[in-house]
């Protein structure tokens, strides 16, 4: 008797947890993956998932170019600078359906690997003079915020970013810009995030302004190096 | 063994003399002596470096498809400069490391230059009978940041063809012949197929030439006068007290070159400099921001950007706003370098005395003041010239950072007068003053 | 303080190197003590002829040497070794150097190993020349620069050379007015260098009817860009011409504020500018959708392109100019005839 006991209570502790915490999911939320993505990630993301952005800042990244369940189901699993994690709101079978909400539904942008130097070549004309020639960002006057670094974008939010042109960023729609290019510069945004760089350190691409300042400091070493050789020297 | 080629030469140019002139000759010893060693020891690497370069790299601006190792520029129309340049970072073994080494060793070259010319300045070395050596130095450096400017502009990529269109701008606003200029020196509206040609014949032969032949005619004219000395026991206008040049001033010498190699070599190797591929070809549609020329026109960019915007219509032709910075304050800046001297006698001491002793710098508080003022101005120009840079690495705003440069432009330098003069004051009063040394009457 | 000629303290020559950075003063010249050193150097005048052999000024022994103080032969056979050991270590390097190159031809490698024997040979001899070898300051005499009169008069005389030509002054005349003919003729060779600017500067290729293509020769129509979009586009046929690149941006037409004249050059809010600086020449390639600025790059320079592109920030003091743009029948975008100004940088002759 006191087994059966202890296994009804053991098998209570054991249940009741599903139990509340299923019936708070089946009572709080809906599974759609349409209405989950309309109850919590339409303030950031835009009603078609095309991003929404302030004057100088995006609040959340378009998520037209998103084709990688696994991706967004991380995402939402883990957030991401000013992206919370779901993990305590959200089932993980609504995480489930709002990954396939997001990627069949508002991915409309198609992504494939792209022309890797056709891209360097566009990215050159027409993503350069605000990103940098190496995707590190940019200054740009009067706009409010310096042009962003790209190298920790992933490819579907820069492929959703060059069509959506938020804030002062322009636009490239699929009239100005095919697919076929659009997937180019995102191929060759990719390779820059991780060059080679096979003459040394980079000195994170600061260009001439890093190398000057490093020039002088070898200037200073053997300056050093010629008060060794002359040490005691009178003139 | 030695002997017998040595007598083998001395028979037919009668050199005992000379060699022991030379072997025997002062050199003092203190390490500031050594800056324009080590420019010197630059220039030879540069040379030989460069003609290693010069084996591989093809001057010609005629557009080609490249097909190289690099993947991420195959199939794109390039300049067979360009593609020349990817071939020696890519394809010849041991070629990136030569163009890194050569590259670095121009920035020291220039680094070397400038601390030289500061301590000529602020020990007065630039007075008689020195003035002409003075003004060969001011030519060297203006050779080689020419030099520079044209070394880097050959590869033809992105950044590099930005400055040559700046430079061709800056050259185009000068009145009445700016146009003919221009077009006589690139070409035609850069870029032209005759613009990296030119560059090359300049930055290869005409300009080491002319700079070689200075450098000789500088080193000659310190062996006829004799190096100066800072003042001490034994050391007047008269005699010169120094170390033997053989063997002890020579081994220190020749030290001095292979460490000046090892620090070049070690830059070489390990810090990547002018990453052409990431820049890509020149294309006229095509820009990148943060983009400097290399540090030495730093100044020049600097002086461009805080410039206000203000052109000036004489009748009804046109001095673009762009000579002011880029044309008039070059050429007053060098002027006033290379008048110096004899700007110094009217200004500030009337001297015309024979000096081969040195002055330290406390002991003349006004040039030195102004010597300090102007090189933190340059200074500032520097960072104004990178102001975009500085934006992006902090994260501000460049009109912010522009603002305040404009503000400090002015402020820095005059506080940096000020403050140097009150210490070179303080300095002479307190440290015990030098015996004046005799003066040669000639 | 250090004079430079005071013998170095026995046993202290390790302790001489540590106080090496003495810096730019010598302090008070002791009269006392140089006349007492010249006196030891045998010398109480100089000559004006500069003798073969500079006089001894100080000298000391080298540290390593067998004459120094008391007998260090621990220490003197430690600085052999180092400096043998730095040569040895040059010459190890300069092979790796050759090893590496035939094999991997690394790059980090091959640049330490050169770095390994540049800097080991240099502190070789550094060392060898701070331990092994005399230290000797010689004094010597510095030659009076002005030559005497007496030389000065015989050169004049030399050159004048008794000459006894007549007309002397119409001769020197001729003479000067010939080398400056020279001067002049060879300046003059500096045109074949150039064409003439003005045609070149002045007008682009772009005309009536020429139509607006991208980079990939696709025409551009009035549906291609959003409102806050941006293209690069060129002449259609010409797409390298010189100072042809236009920036195509499109704007919401109730926001123009183009001069009245202007008034049609903008179809649908399509707006064409020269994509060449007017300050120094750098492609302006960065929109600034929300305020409708073309920005300069090079030198943050902006320009409003509602009103002409006229110049707002920057250093750049002159509009950009504008393409005059219609749509024909199809759609298509095709430029009125020239820009509005000479492109690019300015230049004496802008009108």
């Amino acid at each position: 008797m006191p087994t059966v006991i202890c296994a009804a209570i053991l098998a209570f502790l054991f249940l009741a947890p599903q139990i509340a915490f299923g019936r708070q999911a089946a009572q709080s939320e809906p599974s759609d993956g349409a209405a989950v993505y309309a109850a919590h990630c339409i303030k950031c993301h835009g009603t078609d998932g095309g991003g929404i952005a302030g004057v100088v800042s995006i609040m959340g990244p378009s998520l037209k170019a998103e084709h990688d369940r696994q991706a967004v189901v991380d995402r939402v699993l883990h957030g991401k600078g000013i992206m919370p994690s779901f993990k305590t709101v959200l089932s993980s079978g609504q995480i489930d359906a709002v990954a396939g909400y997001v990627t069949t539904e508002l991915a409309t942008i198609p992504l494939a690997p792209g022309d890797l130097a056709n891209g360097g070549t566009l990215f050159r004309i027409y993503c350069s003079p605000c990103h940098g020639v190496s995707a590190r960002g940019g200054a740009i006057a009067f706009a409010g915020t310096n042009a962003p670094s790209l190298v920790d974008k992933s490819a579907a939010t820069i492929a959703g970013t060059i069509r959506w042109g938020p804030g002062p960023m322009p636009s490239f729609p699929s009239s100005a810009m095919t697919d076929q290019q659009l997937d180019s510069i995102v191929t060759y945004i990719q390779f820059l995030q991780h060059p080679p760089s096979p003459g040394g350190t980079p000195m994170q691409y600061f260009g001439s302004v890093a190398e000057g300042l490093m020039a002088w400091l070898a200037a200073f070493v053997i300056v050093g190096l010629a008060m060794w050789i002359e040490r005691g020297g009178k003139g | 063994m030695i002997r017998e080629i040595g007598d083998w030469f001395d028979a037919r140019l009668h050199l005992a003399k000379f060699v022991r002139k030379a072997l025997n000759h002062a050199f003092p010893d203190h390490w500031s002596f050594m800056l324009g060693e080590i420019a010197l020891y630059s220039f030879v690497f540069l040379v030989v470096s460069g003609v290693f370069l010069a084996m591989f790299f093809n001057g010609s601006a005629v557009q080609q498809i490249y097909h190289g190792s690099y993947k991420a520029l195959d199939g794109v129309s390039v300049s067979a400069a360009y593609q020349s340049v990817l071939h020696i970072s890519f394809d010849v073994r041991a070629g990136l490391l030569i163009r890194q080494m050569h590259h670095w060793a121009a920035l020291i070259f220039l680094a070397a230059i400038v601390m030289h010319l500061s301590r000529i300045f602020l020990t007065a070395a630039y007075r008689r009978p020195r003035e002409i050596n003075w003004m060969i130095g001011l030519t060297l450096l203006l050779l080689a940041l020419a030099n520079g400017f044209f070394g880097y502009s050959l590869a033809d990529d992105l950044l590099s063809a930005a400055g040559v269109r700046i430079a061709y701008s800056v050259l185009l606003s000068i009145p009445v012949v700016g146009s003919w200029l221009t077009f006589a020196f690139f070409g035609g509206v850069v870029p032209t197929d005759a613009t990296i040609p030119r560059m090359y014949a300049l930055h290869i032969f005409v300009i080491p030439a002319v700079l070689a032949a200075l450098i000789g005619l500088h080193l000659a004219i310190i062996w006829k006068q004799r190096h100066t000395n800072y003042p001490g026991p034994g050391r007047t206008d008269r005699t010169i007290v120094g170390s033997r040049m053989w063997p002890s001033y020579a081994a220190k010498s020749v030290g001095l070159c292979f460490l000046v190699f090892a620090v070049i070599a070690f830059l070489g190797a390990f810090v990547q400099i002018d990453p052409v591929w990431i820049y890509g070809p020149d294309n006229p549609a095509a820009i990148l921001p943060n983009a400097q020329p290399d540090w030495y026109l730093g100044w020049m960019e600097g002086v461009l950007r805080l410039f206000p915007a203000a052109h000036v219509h004489v009748g009804h032709f046109l001095i673009p706003e762009i000579f002011f910075p880029g044309v008039l304050f070059p050429a007053l800046l060098f002027l006033l370098l290379y008048t110096f001297p004899f700007l110094e006698r009217w200004f500030i001491l009337d001297d015309e005395r024979t000096h081969h002793i040195l002055l330290l710098p406390y002991q003349q508080p006004l040039t030195t003041a102004f010597g300090c003022a102007l090189f933190m101005f340059l200074l500032v120009l520097f960072f104004s010239g990178s102001d975009d840079v500085i934006a992006v690495a902090t994260g501000n705003s460049v009109v912010a950072i522009r603002t305040i440069l404009r503000i400090l432009v002015f402020v820095a330098p005059a506080a940096t007068f000020f403050i140097a003069y009150a210490a070179c004051r303080l300095a002479r009063r307190h440290i015990a003053p030098q015996a004046a040394p005799s003066v040669a009457d000639d | 303080m250090n004079q430079g000629r005071r013998i170095r303290p026995h046993g202290g020559w390790i302790g001489a190197a540590a106080a090496a950075f003495s810096g730019w003063t010598a302090g008070g010249p002791s009269t006392k003590g140089l006349r007492m050193q010249m006196a030891m150097a045998g010398e109480n005048s100089f000559g004006d002829t500069t003798p073969d052999s500079p006089r001894v000024f100080s000298s000391e022994p080298a540290p390593g040497s067998q004459q120094h103080g008391s007998p260090q032969e621990g220490l003197r056979n430690l600085a052999t070794l180092l400096v043998l050991f730095a040569f040895m270590l040059a010459l190890g390097a300069s092979i790796g150097f050759v090893v590496v190159y035939w094999t991997s031809a690394s790059h980090a490698l091959l640049g330490g190993m050169a770095a390994l024997t540049m800097a080991s040979f240099g502190c070789g001899l550094v060392l060898w020349s701070h331990w092994f070898m005399k230290h000797e300051q010689v004094i010597d005499v510095r030659e009076t620069l002005s030559s005497p009169p007496a030389e000065q008069q015989a050169v004049t005389k030399d050159f004048l050379a008794d000459d006894q030509v007549q007309r002397r002054k119409l001769l020197l005349g001729l003479v000067s007015g010939t080398l400056a003919a020279f001067a002049a003729a060879f300046v003059s060779l500096f045109r074949s260098f150039a064409r003439p600017p003005y045609p070149a500067l002045k007008p682009t290729i772009w005309r009536q009817g020429d139509r607006l293509v991208t980079l990939e020769g696709r025409p551009v129509n009035i549906n291609t860009l959003d409102v806050g979009s941006t293209l690069s586009v060129f002449p259609e046929n010409r797409i390298d011409a010189e100072n042809a690149q236009v920036v195509l941006v499109r704007v919401n037409q109730n926001l123009l504020r183009l001069p009245a004249a202007r008034a049609n050059w903008a179809p649908s809010g399509y707006l064409a500018y020269s994509r060449v600086c007017t300050h120094a020449g750098c492609s302006v390639g960065l929109y600034e959708a929300e305020l409708c600025l073309l920005e300069c790059p090079c030198h943050q320079s902006t320009f409003d392109v509602l009103s002409g592109a006229q110049p707002t920030g920057g250093p750049a003091d002159r509009e950009l100019p504008q393409l005059p743009l219609y749509a024909d029948a199809d759609g298509n975008l095709r430029a009125r005839g020239d820009f509005s100004a000479p492109p690019g940088p300015g230049f004496w002759g802008l009108p």
